[in-house]
């Protein structure tokens, strides 16, 4: 065990979903062809001004709703200048002053179920530089990416483990996905996390190095305690550590020098004169934020209260598709409709690489589907035989069955009728009940799904046959 | 050739309503005059504008657009699509223009004619038009002369009566100062009111295009039509009135304010004097005069160099030589490509502006200069917000001395701030601004008086100033150029 305590904090990018880019008309979206999304605002022409798209200041709010920030009322954006390729106007448009949302937190739930709240210093939104693709002789320019809305949220330096860390990008990740800010995908680079490690034997923190380029939530807990590891070999051995910028290697699972940290850095800071001050009030944030759908912890409890098992309400969390969906299905039966959608549904959906919005099965045809599944007038049989017409028809289940034969006699009368015939067939299996073999019973309803090929409503035919044993 | 550029505004518009002329003749007599006379007013000639003015000849002249058809000249820091707009400066000596300026838009929209992109100082750093990368533009009242700046071509254009229009832009003066030493009328209208999209930015809190024009009618005319919302501008206001409105009006009641700062020892005596004539002959008219005192006036200069500088230096990290204009052409890696791209393209007052800017805003430095800077703006402007609320308007000398010799200025870089001391202040509040003629020292060089209104009440200023200007009624004929 290390005598080290490790200083771990985190800052994270996240694109924001939203149609345009964030000071131009531009379309702000991922995998066009290279620069063909790009105006002259995004190539910083001269004589082009910033125009500030609000939606990028909605879904920023909603961010901030979620990780429960202080909202700033009066804010502005500001310059960041240096000199870079991939910068075209010659500076960043960020916050650096007046950042959106300040001091928040959020908890997580450690393995030994010890909960932990990370404390969030600050949210502020900014502008995205373009890609550069750097080839052997030359480098080449992306402006595709020039101008895409981010949100960089920075942590205080408060966790103490990779453990921690990587709860609380998951948490995070989780929060802004459902909150419908960003599609969180790291791979994409809507999602980049860098983090800020020290360690100490003492209260007093130890100087901190930068880990970039890390692929994966998993892949920042490796490079967290590569990085550790990498600083207590240093000093145990009487070495220095220099404040500096690493990559991380997804092959060698290490972190690589970029650069080391210049002293004082001067991005020469002011405050952008071609977008005025912004005044929020709180009207404007709840009109932007009272849409928020319920975020994943309330939908968790209410999943657990309708009797999900622990790894189908994860599955359901994970896939925020079909959570969604069934969130309009909250008062009908959760656990029928959840094995349905992770099951046979999914399984089709995925067959035939659709969505469910694009087939025919509509909430309403869904809720009777599962209504008559619970209530057991549909037997699991006899779904899976509807189930391609419940998606490609635009008819109603009882249309579907009758079409193929399939309706199921709901009238009491007629099953009794059918049912004292087939009770006189078997009458063997009858004696074997009256004579004190109940199971009998169950091989008796299975004569009669037999012989009505399943024809009869199961809970009514197996409530009929026990009054007529039982007479 | 029959000299109907020399007509007013609605006398020209009445003939081409009639028939009697075509915009191609208007053109033509422009472009005879630019010809004949090398004022070095244009860095840019719209070789297509012949064409232009005979495609207006398939419309009907529309009765009520005053500017169909009416030449016009354009600064070179506006873009003009399919233009080259170089900003006198060898760094965009190659830039074509590739959209059109939310004020182009509407110039096009009237059915001006685009004569050409006027000279300047390179990107309009400068009050002597000198700083160009093509030369300097020729004073048409004396040669010897500087001609102003930045917008000096604009100035000149309108001075030789090359053109009866021209925009210009105005971060510290630079419409003023050039349209007083050229005997001609010149707007910075309220920040807010003409869009700068499409206006290379030299300092974005202060820059602001305007009119320039032989008298005070037409100036409140052309922002009638340039004025107004555009999306592509944040800052930019809308505009529902008309600025001709008080012109003719009687002056009841009124109060001008003489900041006394404005008549200081630094002001030429022949000024000086010609701006008291003016306070006599208003106050023969009943109209209320005072001297003044306001808080923070002798700031302008300093804040100008602070925030302007500013400001620049960060807007002109953009001509890095990577995407458009000039690059170095065998540049050792990516740091040569910046130093030696913006070490040659760049010209000496710019290159300073730039220095002095980054150094402003570079660590600390914010703090104590670019901040202090805006709240000490914040309070100049509240200190005249106040004489506004006393006075209808604030007037005083457009320049503290008529056009100087050229080249008096050259190793002196303070020479030129200290010579715009009169007309920041407009800039640090936003405030409209407009520089009339009043009359000539005695070289014959034009002095010009400055209006200053309270903001968006450019209406007011175009009342006195056409009161002025009637009363006056100057020959102002004597920059015209010869045929």
């Amino acid at each position: 065990m290390s005598n080290y305590k490790k200083t771990i904090g985190i800052e994270v990018h996240c694109e924001l979903k939203t149609n345009n880019k964030i000071f131009s008309p531009a379309l702000s979206n991922y995998g066009s062809m290279a620069n063909t999304n790009v105006n002259v605002i995004d190539l910083g022409y001269p004589g082009t001004l910033p125009v500030l798209n609000m939606d990028v200041v909605k879904l920023a709010l909603k961010a901030c709703k979620v990780l429960n920030l202080n909202v700033s009322r009066k804010m502005h954006f500001d310059r960041k200048n240096y000199f870079y390729p991939d910068l075209p106007k010659g500076f960043q448009i960020t916050q650096a002053l007046t950042p959106i949302g300040t001091h928040g937190y959020i908890e997580v739930t450690k393995k030994d179920g010890t909960k932990k709240r990370i404390d969030i210093l600050e949210m502020h939104i900014e502008e995205d530089t373009c890609k550069s693709v750097h080839g052997e002789k030359n480098s080449l320019l992306d402006f595709n990416r020039a101008g895409v809305p981010l949100i960089e949220i920075v942590t205080e330096p408060c966790m103490e483990t990779s453990e921690e860390a990587v709860l609380y990008l998951t948490k995070l990740r989780e929060l802004l996905l459902y909150a419908g800010v960003s599609d969180c995908k790291i791979e994409e680079g809507s999602m980049r996390c860098d983090t800020n490690v020290s360690i100490s034997k003492t209260e007093e923190w130890g100087t901190k190095v930068e880990t970039k380029n890390i692929g994966s939530i998993s892949n920042v807990g490796v490079a967290i305690e590569y990085e550790a590891k990498r600083q207590e070999e240093i000093l145990e051995s009487g070495g220095k550590i220099i404040p500096e910028t690493r990559r991380f290697d997804d092959k060698s699972l290490s972190t690589i020098s970029m650069r080391v940290k210049e002293v004082g850095n001067d991005y020469r800071y002011f405050p952008e004169p071609d977008i005025p001050y912004l005044n929020i009030d709180d009207k404007f944030i709840d009109d932007n934020t009272n849409d928020l759908v319920r975020m994943p912890d309330e939908r968790r409890e209410s999943y657990k209260e309708a009797g999900i098992n622990p790894i189908n309400i994860e599955k359901i969390i994970a896939n925020k598709d079909i959570s969604d969906y069934l969130e309009k299905f909250l008062d009908i039966n959760l656990v029928v409709a959840s094995n349905l959608l992770l099951g046979d549904i999914a399984s089709y959906l995925n067959k035939n690489d659709v969505t469910i919005d694009k087939t025919h099965l509509t909430d309403s045809k869904f809720r009777d589907l599962v209504n008559r599944l619970d209530k057991n007038e549909i037997s699991n049989k006899i779904f899976k035989e509807i189930l391609v017409d419940l998606m490609e028809n635009d008819l109603s289940i009882d249309e579907i069955l009758s079409n193929k034969g399939l309706n199921l006699v709901s009238d009491k009368e007629e099953i009794k009728k059918t049912v004292s015939e087939i009770l006189d067939k078997y009458s063997d299996l009858v004696n074997q009940y009256k004579s004190g073999n109940e199971r009998a019973s169950k091989a008796i309803m299975g004569m009669i799904m037999k012989e009505t090929r399943g024809s009869l409503s199961p809970a009514l035919a197996n409530e009929v046959m026990m009054e007529l044993l039982n007479e | 050739m029959s000299k109907y550029i020399d007509k007013s505004l609605n006398e020209i518009h009445e003939a081409l309503v009639k028939g009697e002329i075509k915009p191609v003749d208007l053109v033509n007599e422009c472009l005879d005059r630019i010809n004949k006379n090398n004022l070095n007013a244009f860095i840019t000639m719209n070789d297509k504008v012949i064409e232009e003015a005979k495609e207006l000849e398939k419309m009907e002249v529309p009765k009520d657009d005053l500017f169909f058809g009416i030449p016009i000249a354009i600064k070179d820091n506006i873009m003009v699509n399919g233009m080259l707009c170089t900003c006198a400066s060898k760094i965009l000596s190659n830039f074509e223009a590739i959209y059109d300026a939310g004020v182009i838009d509407l110039v096009k929209e009237h059915h001006m004619l685009i004569i050409g992109k006027t000279n300047m100082d390179e990107f309009a750093m400068g009050s002597t038009s000198e700083t160009s990368y093509y030369g300097t533009p020729i004073n048409p009242w004396n040669k010897e002369r500087v001609p102003g700046g930045s917008s000096g071509g604009s100035a000149v254009s309108v001075a030789g009566r090359l053109v009866p229009l021209a925009l210009g832009s105005d971060t510290g003066g630079s419409i003023r100062q050039p349209s007083s030493f050229n005997g001609i009328v010149g707007m910075k209208p309220s920040y807010g009111r003409v869009s700068r999209y499409g206006l290379v930015a030299f300092a974005s809190s202060l820059d602001q295009i305007g009119p320039m024009t032989r008298n005070v009618l037409e100036n409140a005319n052309l922002l009638n039509v340039i004025c107004g919302k555009d999306d592509r501008d944040m800052t930019s206001v809308e505009t529902n009135e008309d600025f001709t409105r008080l012109i003719g009006k009687p002056l009841k009641d009124f109060k001008v304010a003489i900041p006394n700062y404005f008549l200081s020892d630094f002001v030429d005596s022949e000024v000086r004097n010609k701006v008291l004539e003016i306070k006599e002959m208003l106050e023969k008219n009943n109209v209320k005069v005072d001297m003044v005192d306001i808080n923070h006036i002798d700031m302008a200069v300093i804040l100008y160099q602070i925030i302007a500088m500013g400001e620049a230096s960060s807007n002109l990290a953009r001509f890095d030589g990577i995407r458009y204009g000039y690059s170095y052409p065998d540049p050792e890696n990516l740091e040569d490509l910046y130093l030696k791209t913006r070490q040659y393209g760049f010209g000496n007052e710019v290159k300073r502006r730039i220095m002095v800017g980054s150094y402003i805003l570079s660590g600390e430095n914010a703090k104590i200069y670019y901040s202090k800077a805006m709240q000490i703006r914040d309070d100049l402007q509240k200190s005249f917000k106040k004489i506004f609320s006393e006075y209808n308007l604030i007037i005083g000398p457009s320049a503290a001395r008529c056009a100087y010799p050229l080249n008096s200025g050259k190793d002196d870089p303070l020479h030129c701030f200290m010579d715009d001391i009169l007309v920041m202040h407009a800039n640090m509040g936003g405030f409209p601004c407009i520089s009339i003629p009043i009359g000539f020292n005695s070289e014959k060089l034009p002095i010009g008086l400055q209006i200053l209104g309270n903001n968006f009440d450019e209406a007011t200023i175009y009342q006195l100033a056409s009161f002025i200007e009637k009363e006056l009624n100057l020959d102002l004929e004597g920059g015209k150029v010869s045929e």
